[in-house]
């Protein structure tokens, strides 16, 4: 009997852990998402206030954001300043291959990330605002779906996996 | 006199890497001895790749020099918009004050002449776009081509720099001579009998210091300080207000609030060198404003170069006031 209360205390919480897990990607879409738009901030404010070159204002936003984000301003950073005669957009794509794994987002904000990539550098100073600009507010945009996306799955998730478990164990009894 | 490094090496290693990369191969795959003379890489949109030297030219074909046009590798706008990205450092933004003036610096000292499409607005240039073709003009210090004329321009009984005017035709050396009186002025010599002296120099067009984000890619000396991508004639108030520069040193000087800022100069003691394009005094007097400075007698010397005999050749130094000759190469020649 012993045995049997802990297997089923095992697979409820292995259920559990599940639905949770499945909640938290949900989150750090969100989170991913909400770091972008400050990293996208902090590089306008770069590029207003200081001039900064591209390579050295994505080194200084790396060092900012958590990763995975910092992790591909810094992989695309460090592509730059290798001298390979890579363009910006080449090493923005060569980071975000590097680091898609880790971002786990759903394909439309990859496209997204993916456009930034023809952005980064182009124009001048007005121009490269308004272009981050717009692409702030695509990004704004992908946060409040993300949000109610997590805010509908959120609890569904952990009740679904505690729920499934139980059920498991009622079958298995 | 000695050249800093290998002009051929300078160029691999300090211009490649701002090249598309396959004109990065060519360039690297060239001879050596071709490298070291080499003065300009010239890139012109669906144009041959051409190289230039003092008074030579060559075209580039996949494979090194060719001798037709036909041969030659064409410049695709892919390699020159991957080349403008590299030398701005991916930040175009960043380099709008740079392209207005039509050219970029990059580490080394090196400039870029950019040409294409100048967007004008209000009547002054807003900014370029569509660029066609980009210049590469290797940077190249020759450190000692001051020594020769430094004695003339001294002072000896008060180890004060005379006002001195250096003229030349273009490419005649004039900017070369300016930064190695900077950095023998600055780092003192014993000619001076003394040890250094303070050197300001206002770098309107980023020439003489060859500076990179604000910091001199060539030496100009242990005391000298650079007002870089400075208009001049502002350069120089801020000069002698904020750093008691006992030289002040300025190329291709003009227009008349440049005289006027040198007159202040002059007038609180500082020594004045600088540069004007031209080939003969009276070429120069014709000119409205460093006419009447030449009138006035505002210099103490002048030193004349020349092509005659490859960029910088020493031609003449006169003095200023009377107008006798302290040096020709004429009757050494002679």
């Amino acid at each position: 009997m012993y045995l049997k209360m802990s297997g089923a205390a095992l697979i409820i919480l292995a259920a559990y852990l599940f639905g949770l897990n499945l909640s938290l990607m949900y989150y750090n879409r969100v989170r991913l998402l909400e770091e972008l738009l400050m990293a996208l901030e902090m590089f306008l404010t770069e590029v207003n206030y200081g001039l900064t070159p591209l390579p050295q204002a994505f080194l200084s936003i790396a060092k900012k954001i958590n990763r995975p984000v910092g992790s591909l301003f810094f992989d695309a950073a460090r592509l730059m300043q290798q001298n390979r005669g890579l363009s910006a957009c080449e090493c923005w794509r060569a980071a975000l291959r590097k680091n898609t794994r880790e971002l786990d987002m759903p394909q439309k904000n990859m496209d997204l990330l993916d456009r930034l990539g023809s952005i980064w550098g182009r124009g001048d100073k007005s121009g490269q605002q308004r272009q981050i600009v717009l692409i702030q507010e695509l990004l704004r945009q992908a946060l409040g779906e993300a949000q109610v996306e997590h805010q509908k799955n959120n609890k569904i998730c952990k009740y679904l996996g505690l729920l499934g478990g139980m059920t498991l164990v009622i079958f298995l009894l | 006199m000695k050249r800093v490094h290998n002009p051929g090496n300078i160029i691999k290693k300090q211009i490649c890497q701002f090249l598309a990369p396959r004109v990065r191969s060519i360039i690297e795959s060239l001879p050596q001895d071709l490298l070291s003379k080499t003065e300009e890489i010239r890139l012109r949109h669906s144009r041959p790749l051409i190289i230039y030297w003092a008074g030579g030219e060559s075209y580039l074909g996949k494979r090194g020099p060719v001798a037709s046009v036909k041969e030659a590798y064409m410049v695709s706008g892919e390699d020159l918009e991957r080349t403008l990205e590299l030398i701005s450092s991916y930040s175009l933004y960043a380099c709008e004050e740079e392209m207005r003036g039509g050219y970029l610096t990059i580490p080394g000292g090196h400039r870029v002449g950019l040409g294409g499409r100048f967007v004008v607005e209000s009547g002054s240039i807003k900014t370029l776009r569509n660029v066609s073709s980009l210049n590469f003009r290797v940077a190249r210090q020759i450190k000692g081509a001051g020594e020769k004329v430094l004695p003339f321009l001294i002072d000896r009984h008060v180890g004060r720099i005379y006002h001195t005017l250096v003229i030349s035709p273009p490419l005649g050396g004039k900017t070369t001579l300016l930064r190695d009186l900077a950095r023998l002025i600055s780092n003192g010599v014993g000619i001076l009998g003394q040890g250094g002296q303070k050197v300001g120099i206002v770098d309107e067009r980023s020439e003489i210091a060859g500076c990179y984000q604000g910091v001199p890619q060539l030496d100009v000396g242990i005391r000298t300080d650079v007002l870089d991508a400075c208009p001049k004639a502002e350069g120089i108030m801020i000069m002698l207000r904020s750093l008691s520069p006992q030289v002040i040193i300025t190329d291709e000087i003009g227009r008349e609030e440049d005289i006027r800022a040198l007159e202040d100069a002059v007038h609180v003691g500082v020594s004045v060198i600088a540069s004007a394009h031209g080939s003969t005094l009276e070429e120069i007097c014709r000119r409205p404003v460093l006419g009447l400075m030449l009138e006035n007698n505002y210099f103490e010397r002048l030193v004349f170069l020349s092509n005659s005999r490859g960029p910088g050749t020493l031609e003449m130094i006169v003095e200023g006031e009377r107008g006798l000759p302290l040096y020709s190469a004429r009757s050494i020649r002679e």
